[in-house]
């Protein structure tokens, strides 16, 4: 099944695309098929229907109740590996 | 090749700066007046980078990559601002984690669906902390172009 993952940050400009692209990547690489939803982090409530996924680059303090991992790693390149991981734990469930 | 794209005329060496809002201010003002970007970017700047602020921890050393809305931006761009001494910058993702930067990549950025290369290479380049050693001790403008062309031979 398609999994829904929103790519998120403040403005959509330069961190969200990078992330969005590495999320596209992974997913490829590893046979899952995803459909992309690149918003700003205001934009997100109204985009959470069907959502399996939120990867962020900017600070998010509410739980929308779906898993949500940090995108930081793809701009610091520190930590990308444990980032990847958890991103392909979110989507097996 | 970003080192194909810097302008001497858009890399400031030891720049004194008090704040990162400063840093914005002169290395923004640049830009304008070079016509990449439009009279209210160097302010629009500085408001983004409020709410979402763009400071890297790469392994201890610090950089940050300021970068605003397309609107703002006539064509792409990099200006790149080493300082003097550090200004504090917070750490992009956070609202409470702090990072000492020495080195700025101020980006004029235009639709960044269509320069993902561009973007990435960018990141690769600043994602080395050797490099980023590099740059801080550096005084003329043609070595820090020097310095990114050595790095972008081996990616």
């Amino acid at each position: 099944m398609k999994k829904k993952i929103i790519v998120a940050c403040g403005g959509a400009v330069a961190t969200s695309t990078i992330a969005a692209n590495k999320v596209v990547e992974l997913c490829k690489k590893n046979g899952i098929d995803v459909e992309i939803c690149q918003i700003r982090i205001s934009e997100i409530e109204s985009n959470l229907p069907g959502t399996n996924l939120i990867v962020t680059t900017s600070k998010v303090k509410r739980d929308y109740g779906v898993p949500l991992v940090t995108g930081m790693p793809f701009i610091s390149g520190i930590g990308v590996d444990k980032t990847e991981k958890a991103i392909l734990d979110a989507l097996k469930e | 090749m970003i080192w194909e794209e810097l302008k001497e005329s858009l890399i400031f060496t030891a720049l004194e700066a008090q704040s990162y809002e400063d840093v914005m201010k002169q290395v923004g003002e640049k830009l304008i007046q070079e016509g990449y970007c439009k009279d209210t970017y160097a302010d629009a700047l500085v408001l983004r980078e409020k709410e979402y602020p763009t400071g890297i921890d790469v392994e201890g050393v610090g950089v940050a990559i300021p970068h605003t809305d397309i609107s703002h931006v006539n064509h792409q761009g990099i200006a790149i601002a080493v300082l003097d001494q550090p200004v504090t910058f917070t750490q992009m993702g956070t609202d409470d984690e702090f990072v000492d930067v020495r080195v700025v990549f101020v980006l004029a950025v235009v639709e960044p669906n269509e320069h993902i290369d561009h973007l990435e290479r960018i990141l690769a380049i600043i994602q080395d902390k050797d490099v980023l050693n590099r740059l801080q001790n550096v005084l003329d403008a043609k070595q820090i172009i020097e310095i990114i062309k050595v790095k972008e031979d081996t990616l």
